[in-house]
């Protein structure tokens, strides 16, 4: 009986059982009727109306019936004209009310997020679309993609002042290395995370003035003095590791040194995903 | 006038179920027809996605991805956005294919590059950990067929009325253009992919399944269509 043990199946069974039985007992006593009920009732007209010796029983129609026929009636021009989607029924009608739905649910929810919750919505939306090239664990999959530990950070910094840059269509076009050496480079890093970046935090406070005396020699004639790329001749450094600089990537796709990263404006992510997405990237603390 | 039918209950059922389908055929068939029609700006495939369809076919792909995004939220937030019945209509046969193993690919060529393609057919699970996709190794060694490619457009072109050498849109042409368009395509695709046999492989004119196969792989999406206007906004 190792069938029954699913509930489920229990009820099908009883249910099974009691429609058997009601069919049972119907069609007995229909049979019963058939064998023994007599016609009776009151003579529609009396004796004088009959046809070849048949007559006919008053019928009257139930108060009920009559009732429900008239409210059926009536439900029925009010579906017709009013209650029926005069619109009609479509899939992408009900998608945008699911969407609606959704939305209204999750808005109070993200209002507040707070950056654990955001670092596992991020890691959820990177998993599924971003985890085929930068690797599970985005460290960029043996050179695949850009390694994202680094990205945003000090070491993300240092990578670009020694390899370049370029992908992103900034009018000054390609970044070339700058040849610094390693000491100087992490300092205009943590110049940069410090005081241009609207993170304002570095690592390595220590070298933050150093590295703003190498940064205005270096980096301001393409970056600008303030860092802000001078309306597009370079990348805007007060983006750098923030959601701003992910949102840009996003949309315009990048072809960089290592290969080709499509656009993802055609996933529409809100906001509040490229924020997610962001504060996960931060907080991988990649190899120094 | 309808004694007839009054008597022969079979007639009578016959004609009450032609009366009942005139209602189905004014109803429903027009809008089958409205939503079959190509979406406006839907490209024709060219005649490497062709042959890259041919293979994708051949391989049977259909039986673990499917080509269909269903307007529902999860679905849009991972694939992108939901398919409409028009962006279908140059596709003979359909691949919607019934059930997902691995993907939907209908948006794919969005968010993937020929060189992840090239990885990834060459051995999945080095980009996708965990993968059960078998590799395609076979790919990078088959030529694609070009005539087969050429007479399946030449068909879509001439018994479809496939909109093809239509002013600034895709170009068939005869055999001779089609074929350097063929090749010229080709190298766009084998520009980004790394495998120097086939590199070897393109200069001497042969192209090799997996350049049609990643060429139709990327026409899926945005290459075909312009976005949908009104397409979910994923939040």
């Amino acid at each position: 009986m190792n069938i029954l043990k699913d509930h489920i199946n229990l009820f099908t069974l009883v249910a099974a059982l009691v429609i058997l039985v009601a069919t049972l007992s119907m069609s007995s006593s229909l049979f019963k009727a058939m064998r023994e009920s007599k016609a009776d009732g009151e003579l529609y007209g009396g004796k004088d109306h009959s046809y070849d010796g048949i007559g006919e029983f008053l019928n009257n129609i139930p108060m009920g019936w009559v009732v429900s026929f008239l409210v059926f009636i009536v439900w029925g021009l009010w579906y017709i004209f009013m209650g029926y989607p005069m619109s009609s029924y479509s899939q992408i009608g009900e998608y945008n009310k699911e969407l609606a739905a959704y939305n209204k649910n999750f808005e109070a929810k993200w209002q507040n997020l707070k950056d654990k919750d955001l670092e596992q919505m991020g890691q959820g939306i990177f998993l599924v679309q971003c985890s085929q090239c930068h690797g599970l664990e985005a460290t960029g999959l043996n050179n695949t993609a850009r390694n994202l530990a680094k990205w945003g950070k000090e070491a993300g910094i240092e990578e670009v002042i020694a390899q370049g840059s370029v992908g992103l269509g900034y009018q000054a076009g390609e970044m070339p290395p700058m040849g610094l050496n390693a000491e100087d480079s992490k300092a205009v890093a943590s110049y940069v995370m410090a005081d241009i970046s609207a993170l304002h935090h570095t690592k390595y406070p220590k070298l933050v003035q150093k590295g703003q005396t190498i940064f205005q020699s270096t980096c301001a004639s393409c970056h600008g003095a303030d860092g802000k790329g001078q309306a597009g001749m370079a990348a805007d450094l007060t983006h750098y590791g923030t959601p701003a600089l992910l949102q840009e990537v996003l949309d315009k796709g990048k072809k960089g040194h290592i290969g080709e990263m499509p656009s993802f404006a055609y996933r529409h992510f809100s906001p509040t995903q490229v924020k997610a997405l962001a504060t996960y990237i931060q907080s991988l603390q990649g190899d120094e | 006038m309808f004694t007839f039918l009054e008597k022969n209950p079979f007639f009578f059922t016959l004609a009450f179920v032609v009366a009942f389908a005139v209602a189905g055929v004014v109803e429903i068939l027009p809008n089958f027809f409205k939503s079959a029609r190509p979406i406006e700006g839907l490209k024709p495939y060219t005649i490497l996605e062709t042959a890259g369809r041919q293979v994708y076919i051949n391989e049977g792909c259909y039986n673990c991805h499917s080509q269909l995004i269903r307007p529902f939220q999860a679905e849009v937030q991972r694939y992108g956005a939901y398919s409409l019945s028009g962006e279908y209509a140059y596709d003979r046969p359909f691949l919607w294919g019934s059930r997902r193993i691995g993907p939907d690919l209908h948006r794919v060529g969005d968010v993937r590059t020929t060189a992840w393609h090239e990885k990834h057919m060459l051995d999945p699970t080095s980009v996708v950990p965990g993968s059960i996709m078998p590799a395609y190794k076979h790919l990078f060694k088959k030529d694609a067929d070009f005539n087969t490619a050429f007479a399946e457009a030449y068909t879509q072109k001439e018994v479809f009325n496939v909109p093809y050498d239509k002013p600034g849109g895709v170009q068939l042409g005869d055999m001779q253009k089609a074929k350097k368009l063929f090749l010229e395509e080709a190298k766009g695709i084998v520009d980004h992919m790394q495998d120097p046999e086939i590199k070897a492989a393109l200069k001497e004119g042969r192209v090799k399944e997996i350049v049609a196969l990643i060429a139709y792989l990327n026409s899926l999406g945005q290459g075909r269509i312009e976005a949908p206007k009104a397409s979910a906004k994923g939040q």
